[in-house]
């Protein structure tokens, strides 16, 4: 139940720089994800905050109290680990009940909460058994309960979900963003899976290459990407971008030309820019066989998902955007269509530093 | 049917021949040692003429009588209480060292730890015979004057020079268990308050128990069986040096040697009888496959 504000943090391990320059602030009960590809250096922020990092430069505060040199166990963090480090040779109390008894703390104590944080994540009839006698989902629950004993004021998950099966994993996804807002606890989530971000998070992170590149929420950040990295890492499929060439108000994109959107007139106007990468959503687009402004292409191939379908199409040789239809639709393979991009959700990005145009 | 991976090769019946006649002279010498304790003379050879059934051997062994005529007494209990005492000693300071020093190896960066790691490799290629006259010259140094002292000592001694030969491989294979171990149980004992010490005694020890077991054995069957530093060191006989100083001496029956022999080699039978097993023996779940 703490503000954390991290001011300019930066980790190197060697001539490897991890974090860099990394100013971030998450706000009291706020459920933050950290969003980036494997290797991006989430986990390492997480941990810089659990303090099992020391930052090379930068503070960390808790609310007011600067706890950059304050070790792990005094910053009263509750940490949930991607692979859980459930001791297996303790029974599941014992794993819950561990972070207490370091804590010295009575054993009446301990029982009653020991009880009562399992009782809440629906595990208090497994007490008895060891790690190895539990399912994933069991042993994920008695990893999230031994983060919450202690009563945290921060807990801190690095991809908790990413070892269960796919059906279990969205149940978990709504009980632990139920919990977290029971729980009124401020939480950092690590996750490479965009979904879960978007599903789970009040505000997202993107980190790419130690550098946060957007924070927002997840409106913002699916919406209204700042980069084209962001944009193509939101969202399944993710973005299309195609290269644009700007030739007074209109957009020509291979074949086609269609007019600048409206949001973008006066800026591309200011800008004097030429080249861009066109990006929309595979659902903010339509397929049409009439003649209308839009993208000119031939169908390369389609997708049934029962509810819709994911149709490829191709716009120039190797040059290819996903657009969901309504089921139903027939396609063949090669017919001559045209995408229909809604105009609203267009968003235009500089070729040279693949910033979205109004960021510039 | 058997799946494909668990289906037994072509041709490796072979094998297993050929391993088995290679291993036959020495299978064959462990035998007869066996039956020959068992019996009135000694059986050399593979005809049941010279087996004559007996457990008087055995009986003698434990009396201490060394001859069957009787004279000559040991007490074979208490040698039998002494080869425990070393090979105890030496286990116990061989685990304790190695578990300690293995840790540190694996997990603690600290100055010369690269070149410690390769002094520790060297020295196990050390041969122990090559060293014993500098273990001698500081075991003459360190030799107590109050002459109380001096049989406590020589046990003290060897057991410590014993276990300083097997320490260099001990601590590398300790350290090889502790690698084998995810950061996080240590971090997650760190964030839930736990000291370095504790978690090395309460998350990472129970982590490694086989390699602790095999490190242990080891060190228990290196003293048990060593008789060179305590036929230097050790004023008291253990069965090594008992069987070593009475196999040639005139008044020795020798079924009643080798049943002492037999004795000698009763730890090293069961324990590379149980050994594949305890190795093999590992923890699995509360961590991802």
């Amino acid at each position: 139940m703490v503000k954390i504000t991290l001011d300019g943090i930066t980790k190197k391990f060697g001539n490897f720089t991890a974090l860099d320059n990394i100013t971030l602030e998450i706000e009291d009960k706020e459920f933050m994800a950290l969003l980036g590809p494997s290797g991006s250096g989430k986990s390492t922020l997480l941990y810089t905050i659990a303090g099992i990092y020391k930052p090379t430069s930068g503070r960390i505060y808790f609310d007011e109290k600067d706890v950059t040199e304050v070790p792990p166990k005094d910053r009263n963090v509750g940490l949930v680990f991607q692979n859980w480090a459930l001791y297996p040779h303790m029974r599941v109390f014992k794993n819950i009940a561990f972070p207490l008894e370091l804590k010295k703390a009575p054993r009446e104590e301990i029982e009653k909460k020991v009880k009562e944080v399992a009782k809440m994540l629906h595990i208090d009839h497994l007490l008895d058994r060891y790690p190895w006698q539990l399912s994933g989902g069991q042993q994920q629950r008695v990893a999230i309960a031994r983060a919450l004993v202690k009563e945290p004021d921060v807990l801190l998950l690095d991809e908790p979900l990413s070892n269960l099966d796919a059906l279990l994993r969205l149940e978990v996804r709504a009980e632990l963003k139920r919990l977290q807002k029971e729980l009124g606890i401020t939480a950092v989530y690590v996750t490479h899976d965009q979904a879960e971000a978007l599903a789970m998070a009040d505000r997202i992170a993107i980190i790419r290459e130690g550098k946060i590149l957007q924070v927002g929420e997840p409106d913002e950040v699916y919406y209204k990407p700042m980069y084209k990295f962001v944009a193509g890492f939101l969202g399944s499929p993710p973005m299309n971008f195609v290269e644009a060439e700007v030739e007074g108000e209109v957009l020509k994109i291979y074949q086609s030309r269609i007019p600048v959107p409206g949001q973008y007139k006066d800026i591309v106007k200011k800008l004097n820019i030429t080249e861009v990468l066109f990006g929309f959503r595979p659902h903010d687009a339509e397929i049409v066989r009439e003649e209308r402004e839009g993208i000119k292409g031939e169908v390369y191939s389609f997708e049934p998902l029962g509810r819709e379908q994911i149709v490829t199409v191709a716009v120039d040789t190797d040059v290819f955007v996903k657009v969901f239809a309504p089921e139903g639709e027939h396609f063949r393979f090669g017919e001559k269509v045209t995408v229909v991009p809604n105009e609203e959700r267009i968003v235009l990005f500089d070729k040279k530093t693949e910033k979205a145009l109004e960021y510039l | 049917m058997k799946d494909v991976e668990t289906r037994p090769k072509k041709g490796e019946w072979i094998i297993v021949l050929t391993i088995l006649f290679a291993s036959l002279p020495l299978i064959l010498g462990f035998a007869l040692l066996i039956i020959s304790s068992f019996s009135r003379d000694m059986v050399t050879d593979l005809s049941l003429d010279s087996f004559r059934p007996t457990i008087e051997n055995w009986i003698n062994v434990f009396q201490g009588r060394l001859a069957i005529t009787g004279g000559i007494r040991q007490n074979i209990l208490k040698i039998t209480l002494n080869t425990l005492v070393v090979a105890l000693g030496v286990s116990g300071i061989v685990t304790l060292i190695s578990t300690l020093a293995g840790y540190s190896l694996s997990r603690m960066k600290f100055r010369g730890r690269k070149l410690m790691m390769l002094l520790l490799l060297m020295l196990h290629a050390f041969p122990g015979v090559a060293l014993i006259v500098g273990v001698y010259l500081l075991y003459r140094l360190t030799f107590p004057q109050e002459p109380s002292f001096v049989r406590l000592y020589s046990f003290f001694y060897v057991i410590l020079a014993r276990a300083a030969l097997e320490i260099p491989m001990s601590v590398w294979l300790m350290k090889g268990f502790f690698d084998t171990i995810p950061w996080e149980f240590e971090w997650s004992g760190i964030i839930d308050g736990a000291s370095r010490i504790r978690v090395w005694r309460q998350i990472m020890l129970p982590l490694i128990k086989p390699g602790i077991l095999a490190v242990a054995l080891f060190g228990f069957l290196a003293g048990w069986q060593d008789l060179i530093y305590v036929r230097t060191f050790l004023i008291d006989q253990t069965l090594a040096t008992f069987i070593e100083a009475n196999i040639e001496a005139e008044y020795s029956h020798m079924p009643l040697i080798a049943a002492a022999g037999t004795l000698y080699l009763l730890p090293t039978i069961m324990f590379f009888l149980t050994a594949q097993q305890l190795l093999l023996q590992g923890y699995s779940g509360g961590i991802k496959g």
